[in-house]
């Protein structure tokens, strides 16, 4: 009989991905790390910063990024080049691109980040 | 032959920007420059007050968010999420002159009232120093492209492989079949059979006769005449050599008006392709060049570079007679030479001091490329090693890099590569009026049609009083892709988003058609500096011939790929025709 526990998670902006349900009797011993503290201990390590350029890596592979690009150039084709703003892109391609990143990548990552904190807890 | 384009095209900043400015003195971004912290992999520039600093959100405290922005007035750290909740907008409107921020992990600036990017040179040329002092710091003496590996260390041309315009080949329309069929005479029927040799060597191949050391000669004009774009020309008749001596005998009426390499190369393209296979003796096009080239003129062996670079000259020269035509070479509308060959080489020289950089433009018709001074580019000289005792853990720095063997792309690579000019080199930085330190990066401004690269196998030292030819076999690719090399690749791996003068660049790229090549012609040297023989090989339709004086054979493409490159010709491939396997049908 185990228990479900849940990641406390501020929602605090678009949707993200449900998250995983433990898989280790060791959560129900410690106190689940917050998101803050999980950010927190990613970036002290340097670990954020890997992290971003493989993804930035794993995004220029998929011609995700010529995507956007392609998104941006469109939008401010139809809008005039003087009559955007950076916030304008950013609100029209963030639910494209977040739509658009692959399953695969996302898993990667996710992968990645809880061995990050496995083999970091204490 | 270089101009100044400094014409930079800066986005003009928006009242807020300006504001800030004037109430900040003549540096207003000089505190933040030393919040610059450049972060190992990737190399991008973030702004921290302290080095190990967690910036998070002065109201609410967040530092999960995906932009943070500091306040330039008084360094507050506040999200940005403009749909959701804005601290930093909240900040910008509860404070005047407080609207002016720096995004913390992109070190960009950006104006919270306006809610856009803004731009300040001064301080776009800091982040850039700082990052290329960081980058230059952390090279390895095996000289590995650090400057270029900005972005995940990994080579960009090796993940894009996106082509702008599918490549197809020509096939001539109706009405060209009726004018071929209506006005020209077929050289090959059944009355011409007895010329064809029994090798069925495709069109245009005619061996050329030494006439004494010509070699050099003849290894050029091989490559010329199986120049795509130039063989179109004169086979397609743009340059008569009858109307042209017509012509300039009536103006001038003197002998030596009546020199004209372009109706030289006109005669000879005329002999090769006539379907004539005995070897021709390309007698009246020496004496011609002996004519325009008198300090060459000699019995002697010369170097076949020279001779190409005075025989593209002069074909230049005669057209310059012609008043209506623009005269530079750069936009290869002079002469069909440089329409042929010329690109654009762009140079970036930075001042190590305060970051300023000024560019240079300056036509090519081709490219000169040193050999690496060791093997594997590690810093002890490998001279005793040969190529089987390679210690491959010790020399590969990178596990992508063919360990040990100089490429052409290696070459290309160092030469686009920033290079620190030592003290001795100062330049004059024009921001700071003295000479100081410089960094100095070339690329590619414009792709020729052709692209010559030329391989410094002979160094001539005057000081010494003598020359050695260097024998180190240069790897070659059959096709290569040029997008690396480019000032616009160069560059943004560079600079990333910073303003930095583009001029446009980006647009004149995206109207390349192309930037992948096709081997066609490989200039060869083989023996010593004073006794050396010149032949080369030509590629058609992915076979290979060996074109050595007054002999032309098919060869294996594994004979060229061990063969000494001396000078190599690309040319763009949607220009690399595949002969048709019929020839002279109708």
């Amino acid at each position: 009989m185990s228990h479900s526990h849940k990641l406390v998670i501020k929602r605090s902006s678009m949707s993200r991905p449900p998250p995983p349900p433990p898989t280790t009797n060791k959560d129900q011993q410690h106190q689940n790390p917050s998101l803050q503290e999980i950010n927190i201990k990613l970036i002290q390590s340097g670990e954020k910063e890997r992290l971003k350029e493989l993804l930035r890596e794993r995004l220029l592979e998929c011609g995700w990024i010529d995507e956007m690009k392609a998104l941006c150039r469109a939008f401010t084709r139809k809008k005039g080049r003087n009559n955007v703003t950076v916030d304008d892109l950013v609100h029209v391609i963030s639910p494209k691109g977040r739509a658009s990143v692959p399953n695969s990548m996302k898993a990667e990552l996710l992968q990645r980040i809880r061995a990050f904190l496995a083999s970091t807890a204490d | 032959m270089s101009s100044k384009i400094n014409g930079h095209v800066s986005p003009q900043p928006c009242p807020h920007l300006l504001v800030f400015r004037s109430r900040n003195g003549p540096k207003p971004f000089r505190a933040l420059q030393d919040c610059i912290r450049v972060k190992p992999p990737g190399g991008r520039a973030a702004i921290r007050r302290e080095p190990t600093e967690v910036p998070r959100c002065g109201t609410c405290e967040e530092s999960s968010r995906s932009r943070l922005y500091a306040c330039v007035a008084c360094a507050a750290v506040f999200c940005h999420a403009p749909l959701l909740h804005s601290h930093a907008s909240d900040h910008s409107l509860s404070i005047p002159g407080h609207e002016i921020a720096v995004d913390v992990d992109r070190a960009e600036l950006f104006c919270c009232a306006c809610g856009d990017q803004v731009y300040d040179r001064d301080f776009d040329a800091a982040v850039v120093l700082a990052q290329t002092v960081n980058a230059t710091a952390t090279t390895s003496t095996s000289g590995s492209t650090a400057m270029q590996c900005s972005v995940a260390g990994s080579q960009p041309e090796n993940l894009r492989k996106r082509r702008r315009v599918d490549y197809r080949p020509w096939e001539p329309d109706s009405g060209e079949h009726i004018s071929r069929g209506n006005q020209s005479i077929p050289l090959l029927d059944a009355t011409n059979a007895s010329l064809v040799s029994s090798t069925q060597q495709p069109w245009g191949f005619r061996g050329l006769n030494n006439l004494g050391n010509t070699c050099f000669m003849n290894s050029i004009l091989q490559a010329l005449l199986h120049t795509p774009p130039l063989r179109n020309y004169f086979l397609g008749d743009r340059h008569n050599r009858y109307y042209c001596q017509q012509k300039n005998g009536a103006i001038n009426g003197t002998k030596n008006s009546r020199l004209c390499l372009a109706c030289d190369m006109d005669a000879l393209f005329s002999a090769v392709f006539s379907g004539d296979r005995t070897p021709y003796s390309p007698a009246k096009f020496l004496y011609s060049w002996w004519q325009h080239a008198a300090n060459l003129a000699s019995y002697e062996q010369q170097d076949a570079h020279e001779f190409f670079i005075s025989m593209l000259e002069g074909i230049h020269e005669k057209v310059e007679k012609d008043k209506r035509k623009s005269q530079s070479p750069g936009s290869g509308d002079c002469c069909i030479a440089h329409r042929v060959f010329s690109g654009i080489l762009r140079s970036d020289v930075m001042c190590m001091v305060c970051g300023f950089t000024s560019t240079t433009y300056d036509p090519c018709v081709d490219i000169s490329l040193d050999l690496e001074p060791n093997q594997g580019g590690s810093g002890k000289s490998s001279s005793a090693k040969s190529l089987n005792s390679f210690n491959f853990e010790a020399d590969c720095m990178r596990p992508n890099q063919n360990c040990g063997i100089s490429t052409l792309k290696g070459c290309l690579e160092r030469f686009t590569r920033a290079e620190k000019l030592g003290s001795d080199q100062k330049l004059f930085c024009q921001k700071c009026q003295v000479r100081q330190e410089s960094l100095k990066q070339m690329s590619i401004r414009k792709l020729p049609l052709v692209s010559c690269f030329h391989v410094k196998r002979f160094e001539h030292s005057s000081i010494r009083k003598m020359s050695r030819k260097v024998d180190r076999y240069l790897q070659f690719p059959f096709s290569l892709d040029m997008a690396p090399y480019l000032s616009s690749s160069i560059l943004r791996s560079r600079f990333g988003n910073r303003i930095f003068p583009f001029d446009g660049d980006e647009q004149d790229a995206s109207n390349d058609l192309s930037t992948e090549f096709e081997l066609f012609a490989v200039v060869t040297h083989s023996g010593r500096l004073d006794a050396g023989h010149y032949v080369t090989y030509l590629r058609l339709s992915n076979q290979w011939y060996k074109c050595d004086d007054a002999w032309i054979t098919q060869v294996n493409e594994s004979i060229v790929r061990a063969a000494q490159g001396y000078m190599m010709f690309y040319v763009q491939k949607v220009l690399y025709y595949k002969e048709s396997e019929n020839q002279g049908t109708s």
